[in-house]
């Protein structure tokens, strides 16, 4: 069988494999890289000697950074495939020339988002024998594993379809593949939206803000793909493409910060125990301000208010804070969730009774998580050299 | 087929904890403050001295509610968490993937990370310890000197538990959020 036929890639000897431009950008990215892929081999080490008791989670506070670290891979994943839908299957003209590169991107980020909660399950082989066997159909995880394992498969055939040049079928597949992840993804949501026990997380708003968030976080991603792609040095369609993505954001972050200001208002009004309390803890915290708020939504929405849209530059830039503002949110979304203690008394002699919930993710959780990110890195360089992502120009 | 629940005369309660231990005995729960299927919850007095509200001051044993509508059961993406014959909700080890969801979805922190089986474990009325060997007590409430717990199937209107429920006022925990807990706090 030959594999070109079916997936035309481009043939690398070992040495053109690892051939890079010299540039400095380059060589600081390929140590990053190197870094980090480093830190995640050592953490995992680190996990398989000492299993969960190498993570700061508790009886309390369970899921922790790796958690948090898994959603934001699979945010950006269907935010990424969000986004291309919107050239080739919805048609959107810009948007036409990022298809094969959100969509590989998208492969990456949920790959990589597997791979980071693959230890954090505690027994990931038998996740899969038992999602078939005996399936918890009125599980909300349940139905967000498997229809992310669906959408990576449409996914994949979208991409491949695309790499062959055969716009029927990629649409198809592009189709199914934005449907399946927008079913999982608001499962996702609907895995903390569903905890009655948990009245902070509970209701309508996650899987309708992961959406949305995903939305905002594909941006910033294809901001990040196409800056490092044509190093600030943008061909006329792509810097089209660029400012429309920009107006796009603006309008999704505006609707981003209506959604936080009402959540906020709603959560903290009557003070509803474990609801008002843990609100007001929440948008008080530095993690919020500073990270959701600033670095996730002000400085991108100003620059592009300021611009109305035009500084794609100084928008690939605030695409990193905007991307470490999602991490955060990502984070406090896990850690706020758990942190009213289901068993307000205490139970020990000498210690006072819980407040509320501690959690410090440890540094096996960080490396894992973290180092994650360089796992990104080496796939996505690895598509980068097997496969044309680049558009035809004559699009 | 039985359905068990459990009545807790929890004022009688002197937080001696010989039920913690006797649990961690009979089911070989491994030593260690995080690994406990029951416990003993202390509400502190209240107030500044010297006007100290003694009446405040209550011990409050608890342990999983055995919901008649469990959101632990609910969320488990595996069927690894089940209802048995007896209603009583259980946990099989093998189908058990340590997601932990269902620590998420407990209302009442009942259930924790056993490093015995790597799995999540749960009070299960000592369904596998004592009721499988035909006993009709579990070790909390053998233990109990000053007679706590009584622990019995619901739908004997005979059993003791149904008698102390028909004669007595009790409360559930957390019993707003739908969960139909099978343990009843007399008061």
């Amino acid at each position: 069988m030959n594999v070109s036929k079916i997936l035309p890639y481009k043939k690398q000897t070992l040495k053109s494999f690892f051939t890079f431009e010299f540039t400095a950008l380059n060589i600081l990215m390929f140590w990053l890289t190197i870094g980090l892929v480093t830190t995640m081999l050592w953490g995992i080490g680190a996990y398989l000697v000492q299993g969960h008791h190498a993570y700061g989670v508790t009886r309390q506070h369970a899921w922790g950074l790796l958690i948090a670290m898994y959603v934001f891979f699979v945010v950006s994943s269907t935010g990424l495939c969000i986004m291309s839908s919107l050239g080739h299957v919805f048609n959107i003209k810009s948007f036409q020339i990022i298809g094969k590169r959100a969509i590989i991107g998208a492969i990456i980020t949920i790959l990589t988002g597997f791979a980071v909660i693959a230890f954090e399950i505690g027994h990931p082989v038998r996740m899969v024998i038992y999602n078939v066997l005996t399936p918890g159909l009125t599980s909300a995880i349940w139905w967000m594993g498997t229809l992310y394992g669906m959408y990576l498969f449409f996914i994949i055939l979208e991409f491949l379809f695309l790499n062959n040049d055969n716009h029927k079928y990629s649409k198809i597949f592009g189709l199914a593949g934005l449907v399946v992840g927008l079913a999982a993804h608001s499962n996702l949501g609907a895995v903390f939206g569903f905890l009655v026990a948990r009245p902070i997380a509970n209701g309508v708003f996650f899987p309708l803000y992961f959406i949305l968030s995903a939305m905002v976080t594909g941006s910033y991603l294809l901001f990040l793909i196409y800056g490092w792609r044509y190093k600030m040095d943008f061909p006329p369609e792509v810097e089209k493409f660029m400012v429309t993505l920009a107006q796009v954001l603006g309008l999704l972050l505006a609707i981003l910060m209506f959604f936080e200001i009402w959540r906020a208002l709603t959560a903290i009004y009557g003070d509803m125990p474990e609801r008002g309390d843990i609100a007001r803890h929440m948008i008080t915290s530095k993690r919020f301000l500073i990270g959701e708020v600033l670095l996730g939504m002000l400085i991108p929405f100003a620059i592009i208010v300021v611009s109305k849209g035009r500084a794609i530059k100084a928008m690939v830039y605030a695409s990193i804070t905007g991307m470490v503002g999602i991490f955060w949110m990502r984070y406090d979304l896990v850690d706020d969730t758990q942190l009213a203690p289901m068993l307000p008394l205490k139970i020990r002699e000498y210690l006072p009774a819980p407040g509320l919930t501690e959690y410090t993710p440890t540094s096996v959780e960080w490396m894992i998580s973290i180092g994650a990110i360089g796992l990104a890195f080496v796939m996505y360089y690895a598509a980068d050299k097997f496969f044309d992502l680049d558009h035809k120009t004559t699009i | 087929m039985a359905r068990y629940g459990m009545a807790l005369d929890y004022k009688n309660c002197i937080n001696c904890k010989a039920c913690e231990s006797a649990c961690k005995e009979q089911n070989g729960i491994l030593l260690g403050a995080d690994y406990h299927r029951i416990w003993v919850g202390v509400r502190e007095i209240e107030g500044i001295f010297p006007n100290l509200s003694i009446g405040s001051s209550s011990f409050e044993p608890s342990q999983c509610q055995q919901c008649d509508n469990a959101p632990c059961q609910e969320v488990c993406p595996t069927n690894a968490t089940y209802y048995d014959g007896n209603g009583v909700v259980r946990v099989n080890p093998d189908q058990c993937i340590l997601c932990t969801y269902c620590m998420q979805a407990c209302p009442y922190d009942a259930r924790y990370v056993d490093d015995r089986t790597t799995t999540v474990d749960k009070c299960n009325f000592c369904s596998d310890t004592r009721l499988i060997q035909g006993e009709t007590t579990t070790a909390c409430q053998a233990t109990c000197p000053t007679k706590v717990r009584i622990f019995g199937d619901l739908d004997d209107p005979d059993s003791e538990i149904s008698k102390v429920l028909r004669d007595r006022e009790y409360r559930k925990l957390k019993e707003h959020l739908g969960t139909r807990p099978k343990l009843f706090y007399l008061t």
